[in-house]
């Protein structure tokens, strides 16, 4: 860990390249971002995994649920074209709640298929 | 507080209009978002395991309930799970905001004693059918 020391150094460096007093780690926001879109990338390849393991269950629900995928994948876009700004909170609010109900409505939609659904026993097997 | 006051501060309106405190720093805004994000995958992985189970698994011999037993739950839980990763990220954003020490999650918890939970039934019901 950085001591007190490390630390000194640390300002050093930041003073040294010129940064902005206020914002000595700038950088360190794009590797943020970076982290947070590929986190969108990956949950919208969830949906479309979930949707094609549905679709094995029963075609038409699988086919909906692949549909969420893509529109996950454009809120990401969403989030990674609109930079930190003091409106971030308020957009991402509503993207993340549209996430929750998305699941909500997968979650429901697998409840049905499950309690209703014509199961296809030994399909793992 | 009420239940339905409870939702009512969960909805991105009132999110947005909660303009208390000041911007945080945006790595914790992402940091906040990832989060959440990986909480939703869990959710998800967790309602897809449950259709599987019920769907795709052949039955239990001598346990009839054993697949719905143990799908229904966990597509349940993902539900939860879902609805719950959001309410932390907007009380995260609020602590986050107002400069407050962060809230402590009950997600970890909720998700330990659920597979707990249902790794205690699938041995129960895979020992009832290994003796039939």
């Amino acid at each position: 860990m950085t001591g007190p020391a490390g630390q000194g150094q640390g300002q050093g460096e930041d003073q040294g390249q010129g940064q902005p007093a206020g914002d000595p780690q700038e950088s360190d926001t794009g590797l943020a971002h970076e982290r947070t879109s590929l986190a969108w990338t990956r949950t919208a390849i969830s949906f479309g995994a979930v949707g094609g393991a549905v679709l094995k269950a029963n075609v038409v629900t699988g086919l909906i649920i692949l549909a969420i995928a893509p529109v996950i994948w454009q809120l990401g876009r969403a989030s990674r074209g609109g930079a930190a700004g003091p409106g971030r909170g308020a957009v991402s609010a509503t993207r993340l709640f549209l996430i929750t109900v998305a699941i909500i409505a997968v979650a429901l939609i697998c409840l049905a298929v499950a309690i209703f659904g014509k199961s296809a026993p030994g399909a793992l097997r | 507080m009420s239940w339905s006051r409870r939702l009512a501060a969960l909805l991105p309106r009132t999110v947005t209009e909660d303009s208390g405190g000041t911007e945080p720093d945006a790595r914790f805004t992402f940091a906040n978002e990832r989060t959440f994000l990986a909480w939703s995958r869990t959710a998800l992985a967790l309602v897809v395991a449950g259709l599987a189970i019920v769907q795709l698994l052949p039955p239990f011999p001598g346990v009839p309930v054993g697949r719905p037993l143990l799908g229904l739950p966990l597509i349940a839980l993902g539900g939860v799970l879902a609805v719950t990763a959001y309410s932390e990220w907007v009380r995260s954003q609020h602590a986050l905001r107002r400069g407050e020490p962060m809230p402590r999650s009950v997600l970890p918890w909720i998700l330990a004693a659920t597979v707990a939970l249902i790794a205690i039934i699938a041995a129960v019901v895979l020992l009832i059918s290994a003796t039939q």
